[in-house]
């Protein structure tokens, strides 16, 4: 991209290896190792309660020969990915929106108030979050107390759907994606949208027509980040979506919950070693998607 | 130097334009005074200041990007000051073109016309015909990113023009071109203008671009207009000290009228005696003036030189800038002395630096500011 950036002619310094070593160490010690290890794992049996590593498919075909039977993981594989998709897609507009707010309604010197205001959630425990939110959410719960009194006799189901699931998680990504789409806001020429305005385009129109593609490339970072971080979280679906969460596609569980209940029941840990494998199998196809549409999105702008 | 345009400016009197007592103020900050400003139909007006004049700031008042404290602002006799901006017929040209980075050439030209309820076809056909006028005909599905400085210019007057504004206001568009490119755009400029026959208001801080191409300059300062007039008349009748300060290289003495007959005015300089021609005998006399004399106008003095102005001056330094030859000297009290000469010296006595030499120009040549001059219509 930059073609002015010079390669500096090999560099032989002992500082090069010296300041590299650590990260590389960090990673391969806390990242790729266990990685491979889980890979591995998965490829290994159980016989008489002792994990043998001895090569063998029988993990995954036992996963996929019940699929969307018995254990249902396939199941819980589309209800996952529906989750993360529409939660992802409700985090980023309602970002957008929170950030547009700041970006364009705020004079600029009390912006950087208001961005920590909106991330200060980032600095509680999620789980505690997570706790606060039963207590608003729950059936008996803050929010249907105040609407009885209202007079909607009929509470609101929240906890134990995959609604409240969704909640958690917005909750959680908030944060992040608020100053990714903030970033992008703060960073759209003015004035493009000012030549929008003087060719004749309404405030909506200079929104959807200008706004929207020059943000492209931080809503496809932030849906992305959404997605993937949505999929592999396991507390919000326990906590406010109850384990078997209720959605439009039925009461499944939610696939990382699934492992997590796999792995508790210790009857065949090779086997949840598969299950997480494929996981992150899915984790890293999203990933690559996320990279191909912000490549795109990067290659529209140049 | 200065082309004045072969052309009947006065004969289109038709009002296409017209502010008046326009005042802006951000905050604290007075951005326009208080402005008066007309433009008649078909043509060329350049408004021209130093930076923070509010000369861009007039121009957003007019496109509707700003709204003006006070004053009215008719488009064709209708007053437009409460048509907000995506509602007037007024374009823009942005400095940097501001163009959608995002979209194709065509893309880019057809915005304006895709806002609204559209025939595509119709959208189609406008599109590559105003392409062709402006020569970009072959470059329509181009990304804005590969287009050369000029081209994005030309983008730009298109995606402005497609609109069909009844006004086309231009912000310094020429000052991110390179300097060879400049002089070309300018005449494409101009063609252009006379072959669309509609009104210019362009904005810039640079002379040489705004007599060449305007038909009348108006120049402005601290939110105010210091001078309107045709290109000419500027440059030869500075009407204020900043109009002097600010255009060409001109010399300024400051003097006391002793005597006014005949026609001939006689101010006591630091340096000596001034004869002004032309001016008839309306000044009135002990009355403090300030005198200009463009650089050009100086020579040195010669033997034959009766009746003319002369100046003893120090030559202090000289400026060779390719075309012509820039002499600073100073007088014995002090006073500044700018001369411009096409040919420079051939060395020889009396021209080293520290020299002392005469200077001279003519009685008619010299401009007494805040007077209008008789001989000028």
């Amino acid at each position: 991209m930059t073609e002015g950036s010079v390669i500096p002619p090999s560099n032989r310094s002992l500082l090069k290896p010296a300041f590299l070593a650590p990260p590389v160490g960090y990673y391969l010690i806390f990242f790729v190792a266990p990685l491979a290890f889980l890979v591995v794992l998965g490829f290994w049996i159980v016989r008489d309660y002792q994990i043998v590593a001895e090569f063998s498919v029988g993990n995954y075909v036992d996963i996929f020969s019940q699929f969307f039977s018995r254990s249902r993981f396939g199941w819980a594989l589309v209800q996952s990915i529906y989750i993360a998709v529409t939660t992802s897609v409700f985090a980023v507009i309602f970002c957008y929106l929170l950030a547009m707010g700041i970006v364009f309604c705020i004079p600029e010197r009390y912006q950087r108030l208001f961005l920590v205001l909106a991330i200060l959630p980032f600095w509680s425990s999620y789980i505690l979050r997570l706790f606060a939110w039963q207590l608003i959410l729950a059936q008996k719960g803050v929010l249907n107390h105040v609407l009885g009194e209202l007079g909607l006799d009929d509470p609101l189901i929240i906890t134990n759907t995959q609604i409240g699931t969704r909640i958690g998680l917005i909750h959680y990504l908030a944060p992040i994606l608020i100053i990714i789409l903030y970033v992008t806001l703060i960073n759209v020429n003015r004035n493009l949208i000012e030549a929008a305005r003087e060719l004749g385009a309404t405030r909506l129109q200079a929104f959807w027509r200008v706004i929207v593609p020059l943000s492209r490339l931080g809503l496809v970072f932030a849906f992305g980040f959404g997605v993937i971080v949505s999929f592999g979280d396991v507390l919000s679906g326990l906590l406010l979506g109850g384990g078997i969460g209720r959605s439009w596609l039925g009461s499944y569980p939610l696939y990382s919950s699934m492992i997590m209940a796999d792995y508790n029941s210790y009857t065949n840990l090779p086997r949840t070693a598969a299950l997480a494998t494929i996981m992150v199998i899915i984790m890293v196809a999203m990933l690559v998607v996320a990279y191909r549409m912000a490549d795109r999105a990067k290659r529209q702008l140049a | 130097m200065v082309h004045e345009r072969a052309r009947a400016v006065t004969g289109d009197t038709v009002a296409d334009l017209e502010a008046r007592g326009i005042a802006k103020r951000f905050g604290s900050v007075i951005a326009i005074e208080r402005v008066d400003l007309d433009v008649r139909r078909g043509e060329f007006v350049a408004i021209m200041g130093p930076s923070g004049c509010g000369k861009t700031t007039l121009l957003r008042i007019i496109a509707g990007l700003e709204r003006a404290d006070a004053g009215t602002l008719l488009l064709r006799g209708e007053d437009i000051g409460d048509v907000p901006v995506h509602k007037r017929s007024t374009r823009l040209i942005w400095q940097d073109y501001s163009l959608f980075p995002f979209l194709n050439v065509r893309k880019n030209i057809e915005f304006g016309l895709t806002l609204k309820r559209h025939d595509k076809k119709a959208v189609r056909s406008k599109v590559e015909a105003v392409a062709e006028q402006v020569h970009l005909d072959h470059l329509l599905s181009r990304r804005i990113g590969q287009l050369s400085g000029g081209e994005k210019q030309r983008v730009a007057i298109a995606r402005a023009l497609v609109t069909e504004p009844e006004i086309l206001l231009l912000d310094e568009p020429l000052s991110s071109l390179d300097a060879h490119l400049r002089i070309k755009v300018q005449s494409e400029l101009t063609a252009l203008q006379r072959e669309l026959g509609i009104s210019f208001v362009y904005v810039t801080h640079n002379q040489s671009e705004a007599f060449a191409m305007a038909d009348r300059v108006v120049v402005m300062n601290k939110g105010v207009v210091e001078q309107v007039g045709r290109p000419a008349e500027i440059y030869n009748r500075p009407a204020t000290h900043f109009v002097a300060e600010f255009v060409g290289a001109n010399n300024i003495f400051e003097g006391r009228v002793s005597d006014a007959a005949d026609g001939t005015v006689v101010v006591d300089c630091s340096h000596g005696v001034v004869r002004i021609a032309g001016y008839g005998n309306t000044i009135e006399r002990g009355a403090a003036v300030e005198l200009v004399v463009q650089a050009d106008k100086l020579r040195r003095h010669q033997d034959g030189d009766d009746g003319q102005n002369t100046i003893r001056a120090i030559l202090r330094g000289r400026e060779f800038t390719g075309s012509q030859v820039i002499y600073h000297l100073e007088t014995a009290q002090g006073v500044e002395v700018k001369m411009v000469l096409q040919e420079p010296f051939t060395e020889g006595e009396g021209t080293e630096i520290n020299a002392e030499m005469e200077l001279c120009w003519a009685p008619e040549d010299t401009v007494i500011l805040g007077h209008r001059d008789a001989g000028l219509p």
